[in-house]
């Protein structure tokens, strides 16, 4: 699998990268502490649990005689992980001891929700008040059709069917590596941009609301009550009603910029507005992938290299044409090819072989889902094969070299290169030779004082 | 081809079976009082749900005559409520439970009435099937579970009259990869589940002091099956492999076994009662010595 060099694993990662002042204060907040509680290695939760009621530091020694030794490793980035998220605090004594100890905030607050249990940030109205809430189904439906169409806008402003208040400002924020946009030119995909519209919904939500919240200082919001807010909400019910006003200031207008990403929908009753959180929200905190979450797949390869997706969405298809033809549209059903032309512009624009074959598969209709292999092996063989063909001739900037005075100073020369690792290619009866261009001052140093 | 994250969702996603001893007959002779006992065992299972918000949790009171699915996470009472919110989680397991203690007793005084009190040991054979049974019905709903295993914190004695239901749990546990953790808080060890989680690959452990219960739990039981590839656990030291008899359910050490079907009986039968098959006349005393099989405990 590709690594995809734009995502931060999750938000935890952004969490521990904040100051540690505001680390410390951000554990006030219970749903923070349990959240990132739930975002540890498996065995990092271990030993926060075992020492949640231990006062006393404990000696990296006595920790480390828990585990076994082909567990050392995982031990090591469990304890680094907790001491990142300051969730352990390292102190080195005189004798040259290390010792850990629980953060003393967060211990209290997981103290309290082991013996009381959680309670919910706010209170989920009454029925009588919000009469018509949506179904499950339908909120589900309302979520996704509100991501594809920030998805599209995204990609390309003109296609959206209804403009959101998004501010254009912010857009550019998203758009931002992204898109890559010359004068007076269309806005192109970059390459990331390109395997950001190929990754699930999951990973794609976390790299808009990453780069939603380190802009939210030139907005003015701390992102730290945005950090808290976003898991706060990520631990509301799904489907249920919250009165807007419960929120601050700054969460309500937090609260219209979520709604066009679909995290929740907004709703006006007689005299109160509510908001339901869907199922994007509360998702949020879960730092893995939920495959229970995963969408119906919609699309069916055959081993004619035809392609068929039962989809009436735009982004859908925006997506297939980024590396096949797409030769009919008919309202329900897409229908393409996969080309070697097609391909080959896809490559271009920095979308892997790999890429492609995983999102062929993770979106595979349930009728082809279950047959092994999903996508036809002479395909995928054959999607492998033409990116290979791509990258036979490897580019090396060099330099070129002749006209040695005498066969010594060639030697020389010669050896002079492969000391330094640097010798491409010799020709040593007409005294030729291409080094690689980053050696290029070495040798000029080398060939001057020959000179001399 | 699964990806990297499925595969790590299903690492430390547990589906823990927690059997609750509730015997009367243990707990009036307990030092530890059950309030307390219960106190310990529902901070650990809200520390379990803590740990993972895809974690789930079934619980089943053990008691005399009978045993009952107390709680389960996956269906607290408001569906819409997020799963194990632990107001739910205490208000409806201890409703469960006095509804389930009660039910017990009439069930024992029923049973007193025509014949005489035989047992104090708890029904545990019946809740192990229980909780396999329900585990296997999770492994049949969908492509994708959690490692399931199953915690006994038990405290009354081995009733040895269960020996063979017990024995059969403790088999098909094993062939469907369901560890058996035991936690015995009686006096004496329990042979019982120290082969239970001996055979299953479990952890058996008799806490020390039974008021630090919740660090013992927390500690050793909170473990998910990934992380004890690279944990320190308890090792069990000596496991009680005696069996009981098939007529007379006693605990024997020496005994005969069937050569057919390998049951096992204190004294010499004319027929096996299990397969049916003939036995040769018993032989004198002398010879007959060699016909015992002789059971050592394993240390």
């Amino acid at each position: 699998m590709p690594e995809v060099k734009i995502i931060a694993k999750n938000f935890m990662d952004m969490v521990a990268s904040l100051p540690a002042m505001k680390l410390d204060k951000l554990y006030d907040n219970a749903f923070i502490c349990e959240a990132i509680l739930r975002s540890l290695p498996p065995l990092a939760k271990k030993y926060v649990l075992q020492m949640l009621y231990i006062d006393s530091p404990i000696t990296a020694k006595s920790m480390e005689v828990w585990v076994l030794p082909d567990g050392s490793s995982k031990h090591r980035v469990a304890i680094d992980r907790l001491i990142q998220l300051r969730v352990f605090t390292e102190t080195v004594d005189r004798r040259k001891e290390t010792t850990y100890k629980i953060n003393p905030t967060f211990q209290t607050n997981l103290q309290k929700l082991l013996t009381h249990g959680e309670v919910l940030p706010r209170e989920p109205m009454p029925s009588n008040i919000t009469v018509r809430l949506p179904s499950v189904e339908d909120l589900d439906v309302y979520a996704i059709g509100q991501w594809e169409c920030f998805l599209l806008q995204l990609i390309s402003s003109a296609q959206a069917e209804r403009p959101s208040n998004i501010s254009s400002s912010m857009m550019k924020v998203f758009q931002r590596g992204l898109l890559s946009q010359r004068d007076k030119e269309a806005p192109r995909l970059t390459e990331s941009g390109f395997q950001f519209l190929l990754m699930d919904t999951n990973a794609q939500l976390w790299y808009i609301i990453r780069e939603y919240i380190s802009n939210s200082e030139e907005r003015g919001v701390d992102p730290a009550d945005l950090i808290s807010f976003l898991l706060e909400l990520s631990f509301h019910v799904t489907g249920e009603a919250y009165n807007s006003n419960t929120l601050t200031e700054v969460q309500r207008n937090t609260i219209k910029d979520l709604t066009d990403l679909g995290l929740v929908k907004l709703q006006q009753g007689r005299k109160e507005s509510w908001f339901i959180p869907t199922k994007l929200a509360t998702n949020l905190s879960v730092s893995l992938t939920d495959s229970s979450s995963r969408k119906q797949g919609f699309v069916v390869v055959e081993t004619n290299f035809r392609l068929y997706a039962y989809s009436s969405s735009k982004l859908h298809c925006e997506i297939l044409r980024l590396f096949s033809r797409v030769e009919y549209q008919l309202p329900n059903l897409i229908v393409g090819a996969i080309t070697k032309e097609s391909l080959y512009n896809a490559f271009e624009n920095g979308i892997t072989a790999d890429q492609i074959i995983s999102f062929l598969q993770q979106n595979a209709h349930p009728r082809v889902a279950e047959r092994i292999p999903t996508v036809p092996e002479n395909v995928t063989d054959q999607i492998r094969l033409w990116e290979s063909d791509l990258n036979r001739v490897e580019m090396t900037p060099a330099h070129y070299y002749d006209e040695f005075p005498s066969r010594e100073i060639f030697e020389a020369a010669c050896d002079h290169a492969r000391e330094w690792n640097g010798l491409l290619w010799e020709d040593s009866k007409r005294m030729r030779l291409v080094v690689k261009a980053e050696i290029h001052i070495h040798m000029r140093d080398h060939l001057r004082g020959q000179k001399q | 081809m699964p990806s990297a994250a499925t595969k790590l969702y299903a690492d430390d996603v547990s589906l823990l079976v927690v059997l609750l001893d509730t015997n009367p007959f243990f707990w009036s002779t307990s030092t530890l009082p059950f309030s307390k006992f219960l106190s310990h065992v529902l901070s650990f299972l809200n520390s379990i749900l803590l740990l993972n918000q895809i974690n789930q949790i079934v619980v089943i009171a053990t008691g005399c005559n009978s045993c009952d699915y107390i709680y389960d996470s996956s269906l607290s009472t408001n569906p819409g409520i997020e799963k194990g919110k632990l107001p739910a989680l205490c208000s409806e397991l201890l409703k469960k439970l006095e509804d389930f203690v009660t039910r017990d007793e009439q069930l024992n005084k029923q049973q007193s009435q025509s014949l005489p009190p035989t047992t104090t040991s708890s029904l545990l054979s019946g809740s192990l099937s229980m909780a396999l049974c329900y585990i296997q019905r999770v492994f049949r709903s969908g492509p994708l579970q959690p490692h399931p295993r199953i915690l006994c914190v038990q405290g009354s004695s081995d009733g040895p009259e269960q020996y063979v239901a017990i024995m059969n749990s403790i088999f098909s546990a094993q062939r469907s990869m369901v560890p058996i953790d035991s936690c015995y808080i009686g006096s004496n060890n329990s042979a019982f589940l120290q082969q239970a989680s001996y055979i299953t690959g479990g952890v058996y452990q008799k806490p020390q002091q039974l008021d630090g219960l919740f660090q013992y739990l927390s500690t050793v039981f909170a473990t998910d099956l990934h992380s004890r590839t690279f944990l320190q656990l308890p090792k069990s030291v000596g496991v009680d492999f005696r069996a009981s008899c098939f007529c007379h359910k006693k605990t024997i050490d020496m005994g005969y076994i069937c050569s057919v079907c390998l049951s096992i009986f204190c004294k010499h039968h004319k027929k096996c009662s299990t397969c049916g098959s003939v036995f040769g006349q018993a032989q004198s005393d002398v010879a007959s010595a060699s016909n015992l099989k002789r059971k050592t405990p394993e240390t």
